[in-house]
């Protein structure tokens, strides 16, 4: 019966992920004064790449790529605990194993980008890299101040401690630090750098079409939803009920209002040059470490 | 101060027997004939007596003289006069020397004649193709006279733009022909080093519609202005003015007053839409969207605005040679002045939220630096130029329309930077609002336009400045025979801008480079004016259009 | 100052709210001066070529296919909405429209084309002159011209054959007031 936990886990992820995408879109719209597409244009857009012709430019890692970084992030979500509930799988991994994954998806991006010989994929293969290198660290220190308050790395004992042993100010920052480190996490801007259209015109998906670039869109719509989702499960778990599709349901409206900051964020910034992203992440990343010890010391 | 007979004094006492001859027809204007072989000393001289050089004019005059003439326009800005030095060299051996050594915005200039006219400029640090297409035919000059304006030689596959050599450990990005950032064709090769700019070789002239050719063999004078306007899509009503200006000084049409304050206005609509229009594609530039759509959104009352005045969203069509179409209606008059205050209040929200935005400064501040003396030295024009410190606007130094009547201030900065063209822009939409609300108040009565009743006597001279959005649009016009234009020359803001864009790339990061292209509000199809270009090349390696297609459904 | 900006920025949307419209289905009406596409009212126009001479787009064209009847065929697909034509037609035979809408998939629904019966001079076979004081139009005018309607194109002489003497007589040719005088 277990099993069934981690089914609503992916079906849930793969019915909200483009949802809460149009959202961000609607949102977007509004603030500019626009109609703005309509809600579901995200599910429209995906039915409709896949219906296109797939163009292979590069070797086999080219195709190979979109798949990757699909299975990694799927992989993903089987583990999260959704509706606060841990499956049978969190025990055969732990919190390192979700940032593993999470860079083999990112590493996927870059070995498309690097098959297809693109120079402007390369270019931003480079700047997704630097972004992965720069950002996964306050994700790592995330799971980190959570292990070190409940001394162990399990996914649902560092994902629950905040439910569980409450704040310290070391959680406050850590919190603070996740929501300035959001953007970058889900790629939009001021942080959509890797993309950038106007400059690199979506950087390393440039070459790809079709069912791939469903395959690669959906990914990071999936992606975009762990980010927010584990945000509400980390740091706001108050609206504990204890029953499950209930929980669920309260998490998914959490998860929409994380969206419209992601949304009113991304629209009143201009995107930033790599450099100077680079110096904010360098901040984020010492800020991130002093609050792992400051959880040592259990401040 | 300057005068026209201090500077014609000098240059004869100077130069004695290489200034063959003079004329005045305005007091504003000054031809002057020089021998071709002293033009390098001749326009030194010029420049050093304060002149900024504005366009070279070359014009095929081999039917009449068996030559071919090269104008050299100077602008003095401070005294409000212009100087043209007038060389001629036989049209079977048309070599004279170059002055782009000395005055590096003379280079296009020079380049366009060596493709059009086959002249040849003795010194041209880089005397490569510029206009013409890569296949074009070596030996045929698209704007000599005997060449029919719709010939299409046959055209070759493999012909391609050498570009300029990479630097050392460089690797090259091209930007371009079909590039997000760059809103019409046009080809830069960025040579980077990681993220750092090192340099960058254009090629451009991809949307050549032969617009002059076109107009010096088919039209007549007054269905011009349409095709002018036609140059460029946000500066019509500029080109459209500027055209029939300087025909109207070549032919002496007087205008009426009021007619000149309806083309003032225009202009002053044009501006606005132009600068909000800019607004929102910098904003877009830098991945800030919201600004985008936000200046856009208030752009659509001017819009509006102008629709009801001339009937048409854009290309006005209001401006032909002896005045202008359409009255300003006591109505009208009142719309106007209602968007006026709609669009004030509304630039002044955006002006205050994005003024103090610091992540807005992080992407335009010290971006796109060329220093004073640099952008001097191009000739640059427009808001590029006053973001830079330098005090030029056409409007006040060589008055033209109704612009000697009105009070407005010049905006200047010296920021060096795209945040000062940004800020300049935003101050010019204030200044435009308070123009326009001073023509409506001033507009005198009576009648807008003067019929042409005489024949436009040929080879005459007019030449015209315009402060376009972008910056100075210069038109020079030498009458024909046939009731239209035997050369029209149009010199685009961006013709010189554009120029200087390697200069400002140099050192900046590469997402910079929207944004500093953008800066200068580029309009290509401005500065393309004459021939068809075809090209393919990208890389290092140049590929042939089919071996793209290849290459690019997949087969490697 | 940067959060400020940003909360200014989000609410410099409340006032204008949604501005873009839901447009096929939802028009934003023309002013009344509009320059849409324009229309030939048969019934007016007398033939005198004036609006072909002056289309800056050349996109007007005329042929006289025998002495009596003259074929005016307007050419949408090159037509840059300028209003020129109806300008300067004496009659008044043109208006601009208020139709904008004009995306097709057949060229030949831009087009609009007039046969129109023609009475000829009996004197200088040609339909007649326009009393029109304006000298660059009047050399226009009679600076011969070959319309070609088949491939909507003019070929147009140039002064090599043109006659100045001729011009010169014809300057004050006036229209004869009643026909059959
Ligand atoms: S509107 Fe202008 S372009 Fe169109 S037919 Fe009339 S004159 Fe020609
Ligand atoms: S100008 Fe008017 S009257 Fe003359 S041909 Fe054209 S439509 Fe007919």
């Amino acid at each position: 019966m277990d099993i069934v936990y981690i089914v609503v886990n992916i079906v849930i992820f793969l019915a909200f992920a483009p949802l809460f995408e149009g959202i961000v879109r609607k949102l977007t719209a509004k603030v500019q004064s626009r109609q703005g597409p309509p809600v579901i244009q995200p599910y429209y857009d995906i039915i409709k790449l896949l219906g296109k012709e797939n163009f292979i430019v590069g070797n086999w890692a080219f195709t190979l790529a979109p798949l990757m970084s699909f299975a990694a992030i799927i992989s993903v979500i089987c583990f999260v605990p959704l509706g606060y509930k841990a499956n049978f799988l969190t025990q055969y991994a732990d919190v390192i194993t979700i940032i593993y994954l999470l860079t083999l998806g990112g590493v996927s991006i870059l070995l498309g980008a690097l098959s297809s010989k693109n120079t402007f994929a390369m270019m931003g293969a480079s700047r997704e890299m630097v972004t992965m290198i720069m950002v996964e660290p306050v994700l790592a220190m995330t799971f980190f101040v959570g292990a070190v308050k409940v001394k162990s790395l399990g996914i649902d004992a560092t994902i629950f401690s905040v439910m569980n042993t409450g704040y310290s100010w070391a959680v406050v920052l850590m919190m603070a630090l996740y929501l300035m480190a959001l953007q970058a996490f889900v790629g939009k801007q001021p942080f959509d750098i890797a993309e950038a259209e106007q400059e690199i015109l979506e950087g390393p998906f440039i070459e790809y079409s079709g069912p791939n670039y469903a395959l690669f869109k959906y990914s990071m719509m999936l992606k975009q939803m762990f980010y927010a989702s584990l945000f509400v499960m980390v740091f706001v778990p108050f609206l504990y009920t204890g029953v499950y599709a209930l929980d669920i349901a309260i998490q998914l409206c959490e998860i929409a209002l994380v969206y419209v900051l992601i949304a009113l964020v991304g629209a009143t910034n201009p995107r930033l040059r790599i450099d100077q992203a680079v110096k904010y992440y360098a901040v984020l990343i010492v800020l991130a470490l002093s609050a792992v010890g400051l959880s040592v010391y259990g401040i | 101060m300057n005068s026209l007979d201090k500077v014609l004094k000098t240059l004869q006492d100077k130069f004695g027997a290489g200034i063959t001859g003079h004329a005045s027809p305005l007091p504003t204007r000054l031809f002057i004939n020089i021998k071709a072989e002293n033009v390098r000393e001749i326009s030194n001289e010029v420049v050093a007596l304060g002149g900024r050089y504005l366009v070279g004019i070359g014009h095929d005059n081999i039917a009449r003289d068996g030559n071919i003439g090269m104008i050299h326009t100077f602008g003095f800005d401070k005294d409000n006069f212009i100087v043209h030095l007038n060389a001629a060299v036989p049209g079977s051996n048309p070599v004279m020397p170059s002055i782009t050594p000395d005055i590096p915005g003379a280079g296009w200039s020079e380049r366009e004649y060596q493709d059009l006219l086959g002249m040849k400029f003795e010194g041209h640090p880089k005397p490569k193709r510029l206009v013409v297409a890569d296949d074009w035919p070596a030996d045929i000059f698209p704007m000599r006279k005997e060449v029919p304006y719709n010939m299409v030689p046959p055209a070759a596959e493999d012909v391609a733009y050498q570009l300029d050599e990479c630097p050392e450990g460089c690797s090259i990005i091209p930007v371009g022909p079909f590039h997000t950032a760059l809103h019409e064709p046009e080809h830069f090769a960025v040579y980077v080093d990681g993220e750092t700019i090192k340099g960058c070789d254009y090629r451009g002239f991809m949307t050549h519609r032969g617009i002059e050719k076109l107009c010096e063999s088919q039209v007549s004078y007054n269905e011009v202005p349409f095709i002018a306007e036609r140059i460029c899509g946000i500066c019509g009503s500029v080109h459209a003015t500027a055209y029939s200006q300087a025909v109207e000084m070549a032919g002496g049409i007087p205008v009426p007053k009021r007619a000149e304050y309806i083309r003032s206005l225009l202009l002053e609509i044009e501006r606005l839409h132009s600068h909000l229009l800019w607004l929102g594609v910098a904003g877009h530039l830098i991945g800030f969207d919201t600004v985008f759509m936000q200046s856009w959104r208030v752009r659509e009352n001017i819009m509006w605005l102008s629709e009801r005045i001339t009937g048409n969203r854009k290309t006005y069509g209001m401006v032909i040679v002896g005045g202008v179409r359409r009255d300003i209606t006591p109505e009208i008059g009142e719309d106007i002045l209602k968007v006026c205050a709609k669009v004030e209040e509304e630039v002044k929200i955006i002006h205050k939220s994005i003024t103090g935005d610091t992540a807005l400064h992080k992407r335009t501040k010290g971006v796109g630096y060329l220093s004073k003396e640099e952008a001097i030295k191009w000739s640059l024009v427009g808001p590029v130029a006053r973001a830079r410190g330098i005090d030029i606007d056409v409007r006040r130094d060589h008055p033209y329309a109704a612009y000697s009547e009105l009070q407005f201030n010049v905006p200047v900065v010296d920021t060096c930077d795209v945040w000062g063209t940004l800020v300049v822009r935003l101050l010019e939409i204030y200044e435009s609002i308070s123009l326009v609300r001073q023509i409506i108040a001033k507009m005198p009565k009576g009648e807008i336009l003067t019929e042409l009743s005489e024949e436009i006597p040929p080879l005459k001279h007019g030449i015209s400045v315009v402060e376009a959005p972008r910056g100075e649009s210069v038109h020079f016009v030498i009458t024909g025979e046939e009731n239209r234009p035997d050369r029209w020359r149009v010199r685009a803001p961006t013709y010189p801008n554009l120029q200087a864009i390697p200069a400002m790339l140099l050192n900046d990061q590469f997402a910079d480079f929207p944004i500093i292209v953008g800066s200068i509000d580029p309009c290509f199809s401005c500065t393309d004016r004459v021939e068809v270009v075809n090209v393919t090349s990208g890389k290092k390696r140049i590929m042939s259009k089919s071996e793209i297609e290849f290459i690019s459904r997949g087969n490697r | 100052m940067w959060l400020t900006s940003k909360i200014k920025q989000v609410l410099m949307v409340i006032k204008p709210g949604v501005v873009t419209l839901n447009y096929p289905f939802e028009k934003r009406p023309v002013p009344e001066n509009f320059r849409g596409a324009p229309y030939w009212d048969h019934e007016k126009c007398i033939g005198c070529g004036g609006c072909a001479n002056h289309c800056p787009a050349r996109t007007i064209l005329v042929r006289d296919i025998c002495q009596e009847i003259r074929v005016m065929v307007y050419d949408g697909s090159r037509c840059t909405y300028c209003g020129r034509c109806a300008d300067v037609c004496p009659e008044k035979a043109i208006t601009m429209t208020d139709r904008y809408e004009l995306a097709t998939d057949d060229r030949q629904d831009l087009n609009e084309s007039m046969e129109l019966f023609m009475l000829t001079c009996q004197r200088c076979g040609r339909c007649y002159d326009m009393e029109n004081v304006n000298m660059i139009d009047r050399m226009d005018l009679q600076g011969y011209r070959y319309d070609n309607i088949e491939a909507r194109t003019f070929i147009r002489k140039t002064t090599d054959r043109f006659d100045p003497e001729m011009l010169k007589k014809t300057a004050d040719y006036k229209r004869p007031s009643k026909i059959g005088e």
